[in-house]
């Protein structure tokens, strides 16, 4: 079989491009999932406490945040199962274990660093998370995990800069920025 | 010296080889996201796994979840042998221009 320099040329971008294309694809799958879903849980608690104050803003936390849990889990285990590894069992225990110790972790954090105030505990919410999900995605590729540095960038600009709209600033720059990311890299990446 | 393979340099099957052998070895993949991946109709991407499969390039795996018949494909080792020969072989090409 012979072909043009051409045509091996085109061969070898047409396999760059889908491998690209692949990776990215399992890379993202469950990126784009908790960023929707963690940015409108964001987006309705963080607008919440601005505005609101007393036991309502924890009913809306809870109630969003258990709702957005199980959609999480509902949607994140239909894609898993388009790519299967005899290997997920293993690396789904140690993603829990991760995570239990995070949040662990987090609230250590927190304790330690008492007196704080809400702000203050949602700063440190939102860099454990950070934390954790470029940790999840460093492993695999870094395209999959650069996002939480600008995300973390954007709550930390809203402490330092911006106290007085600080909830308003995360509800709908960062839980919106997320949400945006996330739909762009569903259908744009 | 490295050659190329005929059945690999269509176009599809080029596309779905290098997506199976872009995933972990042993790892396999839904008929459905390939055909999705790859923008094909379920018949075009039917006929070109036969194919491949007839060849002893990837192996699908039937089964049922949740009730529903679903289909699994990866790359055998021998798929990946080939594959990785047929691009060596590209760039060979690549280099002599």
């Amino acid at each position: 079989m012979n072909i043009s320099p051409h045509e091996a040329e085109e061969s070898l971008e047409a396999i760059r491009k889908i491998t690209q294309k692949t990776r990215r694809s399992i890379a993202s799958s469950g990126a784009y999932i908790f960023l929707i879903i963690t940015g409108i849980i964001w987006m309705v608690g963080y607008v919440a406490t601005q505005f609101l104050s007393g036991s309502i803003v924890v009913y809306i936390w809870v109630g969003t945040s258990i709702l957005g849990s199980i959609i999480a889990t509902l949607v994140g285990s239909r894609n898993d199962r388009r790519v299967r590894s005899s290997a997920t069992p293993v690396y789904v225990k140690r993603i829990i274990t991760f995570w239990i110790f995070l949040v662990f972790f987090c609230i250590a954090t927190i304790a330690v660093a008492q007196p704080t105030d809400g702000k203050q505990i949602a700063m440190f919410i939102v860099l454990f998370t950070m934390i954790g999900q470029f940790a999840m995605g460093l492993p695999l590729s870094f395209s999959s995990t650069w996002w939480a540095i600008p995300i973390a960038a954007l709550a930390l600009i809203g402490y330092f800069f911006f106290p007085d709209f600080f909830y308003l600033w995360m509800g709908i720059l960062v839980g919106g920025g997320m949400i945006a990311l996330g739909f762009y890299i569903r259908f744009r990446w | 010296m490295a050659e190329l393979n005929e059945i690999i340099h269509q176009p599809v099957r080029l596309q779905i080889m290098a997506t199976l052998i872009a995933l972990k070895e042993g790892n396999e993949v839904d008929f459905t996201y390939l055909r999705d991946l790859l923008e094909v109709t379920d018949g075009n991407l039917g006929a070109h796994l036969r194919k491949l499969e007839e060849t002893g390039y990837i192996a699908m795996n039937k089964t049922f979840v949740d009730r529903k018949p679903r289909t699994f494909i990866t790359a055998t080792p021998l798929g990946r042998k080939i594959f990785q020969e047929h691009v060596a072989a590209l760039e060979s090409i690549l280099k002599r221009k």
